[in-house]
């Protein structure tokens, strides 16, 4: 039987928020513990949802396709990379055209390059192409959570607890940044 | 009835050559019941212990001499902790359920059958089923609201040669409705149709499931050591002697050697708790898409292979184990083969057509997968264990400006 194992819930993190993410870490030190993304505004992130556009790709593989992809929402771009070990992924990969709205599940990667900077990506599980309405919902859904969020901020929830000691993080910088995403849908 | 109860002590107590005035019982009596509301029957024992202590009464002369202990045939058993001696045939040896328990089961006589219960620190000789016995110096008791016979250390057994008729009407369990389950431990009849078989999770399992009535649907469990008949989902029975029982904090019905399982025409409505989420399919799981079933027990075949019944020619069904996520939590939906096929608009047998083309079972998973994750959707049903059981599922529509503006007003409060 299944037993108690629980699937990891797919956060709705905007691109500006995912960016600024650099705490990376596992709860134990068990090798097959899932390893989390904290975010500014304490979203500990396993697996994520985004519904966004595909605004660039390309093949940066040498010998085997290793797919590196730009998925844009209204507040900046995610990079996703898709290679041999998320091969449906990669397949879809190669077989789209840009610009195109795409439904991305996946696990939030980080690198740290030579003068420390950690950028964030994201390895996908699942890549599908969807429409403008579920990218609008996306939008929406994710403005909600997003400020959730950053109202629970100054609660005593652990995950806001160390969001807030690890980015200090300005709480109105992420609460605009969602209105305005939500709101960049009736200009368009 | 005060004026009865204490003419009733008053006469006890005179036969046995006490003279106690009546007024002296009516007033302790009616202080009992009308100024303190002590319930009759204690109303009673407590004035006669009150007297017996009063007039220094040995007990033993007041009660009966208990003497010999009684004889007694099944249908006498009627209340827990007399001692009695009864001729009965063994009809069932059940497996230990306790190693304290040496042996356990239910034996009977012409007027009914009755649980009993052999504690192994009786040291008594062993039973054999089939056999009949004369037993004395036995215990009446009650477990789980059923009278039962314990043996214990004074017991005896003798075996007769006297067969005994065994009627095996039962007594009663109580009937009720699945919304009437709340404690664990209770023989219950009820009637119910079922609603879903599972794939097979243990050997020990016969069959698992989901069963329901009008007021809701609880889980059952058939052990395989039951040996018990096979249930068809869809098709409603009246199950006898089955037992509530709790696990992992939901309840669910046990079936056993002495239950009982009868097909009914009757087709009962499952009722239940209608549940709405909506979300975002992110997964499909495995198991989903074009499927084989086995052809005996309905479960799902992995590679060919049903889990109870090995290798078998299955029969093609559709469904799909959805994903939903909303960004908070994840909602496990399924759907059956008529809403998968009224969602993808792709029919069982397109399904097995595309199969064929492609020579691979996977291509309808594939297909689904694309044409379904990543949107929105509302499904509604009945929620059993983790999953929707989905009955009815719809994209969700697109967002009008309107409402756009509405909740962006909301937000910005």
């Amino acid at each position: 039987m299944a037993g108690q194992y629980t699937r990891e819930v797919a956060y709705r993190i905007f691109a500006q928020e995912f960016r600024d993410s650099n705490l990376s870490f596992k709860d134990s030190n068990d090798q097959y513990s899932p390893q989390y993304l904290l975010t500014p505004t304490g979203a500990k992130v396993n697996r994520m949802l985004i519904v966004g556009t595909l605004t660039e790709k390309e093949d940066i593989g040498n010998e085997a396709e290793y797919w590196r992809a730009r998925v844009v929402d209204p507040t900046g771009a995610f990079l996703i990379y898709a290679g041999q070990y998320q091969p449906e992924a990669a397949q879809v990969m190669a077989n789209i055209e840009a610009p195109q709205y795409l439904a991305v599940v996946g696990k939030p990667s980080t690198f740290q390059t030579e003068d420390g900077t950690i950028l964030t990506s994201v390895r996908p599980e699942s890549i599908h192409i969807v429409d403008a309405q579920t990218r609008d919902r996306w939008v929406v859904e994710t403005t909600q959570r997003t400020l959730e969020r950053v109202k629970d901020l100054n609660s005593d929830n652990p995950d806001a607890v160390r969001a807030k000691e690890h980015y200090n993080t300005d709480s109105s910088v992420y609460r605009q940044m969602a209105l305005a995403a939500l709101e960049s849908l009736n200009t368009e | 009835m005060n004026k009865e109860i204490a003419k009733e002590i008053e006469e006890r107590f005179s036969q046995k050559g006490y003279n106690i005035p009546i007024s002296e019982i009516e007033s302790r009596l009616d202080k009992l019941l009308n100024e303190f509301k002590v319930p009759q029957e204690e109303a009673r024992r407590s004035v006669v212990n009150y007297f017996l202590k009063e007039y220094n009464i040995p007990r033993g002369d007041f009660f009966v001499q208990q003497g010999e202990t009684p004889t007694v045939k099944v249908s006498d058993i009627t209340s827990d902790g007399n001692w009695i001696n009864i001729s009965a045939k063994v009809v069932q040896l059940w497996d230990d359920t306790h190693e304290s328990i040496d042996q356990a089961g239910l034996m009977g006589d012409e007027t009914g059958t009755i649980k009993f219960n052999k504690w192994a620190k009786a040291e008594l000789p062993a039973l054999e089923e089939g056999k009949t016995y004369l037993f004395k110096n036995v215990v009446t008791d009650s477990y789980q609201e059923r009278l039962q016979i314990n043996f214990n250390r004074t017991s005896q057994i003798e075996e007769i040669t006297e067969d005994i008729e065994v009627n095996t009407q039962q007594a009663e369990a109580p009937t009720v409705k699945v919304s009437e389950i709340t404690t664990e431990g209770k023989w219950i009849n009820i009637s119910v149709k079922v609603a879903q078989l599972w794939d097979s999770t243990h050997e020990s399992i016969d069959q698992a499931g989901l069963m329901g009535d009008e007021t809701g649907t609880i889980k059952f469990i058939k052990w395989a050591k039951a040996e018990l008949p096979s249930l068809v989902e869809g098709k409603s029975y009246l199950l006898k002697n089955v037992v509530t029982d709790s696990f992992q904090e939901r309840f669910q019905i046990n079936f056993n050697r002495t239950s009982l399982i009868e097909e009914i025409t009757e087709d009962i409505e499952i009722g239940t708790l209608t549940v709405e989420f909506s979300g975002a399919m992110v997964d499909i799981q495995s198991g989903s898409g074009l499927i084989k079933r086995c052809p005996e027990c309905n479960r799902a075949l992995i590679k060919g292979v049903c889990g109870e019944h090995g290798k078998v020619e299955g029969s093609y069904d559709l469904r799909i184990k959805a994903v939903m996520d909303d960004g908070v939590c994840v909602q496990d939906s399924l759907l059956n083969r008529e809403i998968s096929e009224q969602l993808t608009g792709i029919t069982l047998d397109e399904a097995k057509q595309m199969a064929t083309e492609a020579l691979d079972q996977s291509v309808v998973l594939e297909m689904f997968k694309e044409k379904l994750l990543g949107k929105y959707y509302l499904v509604k049903g009945p929620k059993l264990d983790r999953s929707i059981l989905v009955e009815d599922i719809s994209l969700l529509p697109p967002l009008e400006l309107d409402q756009i503006d509405t909740i962006i007003a909301q937000m910005e409060v």
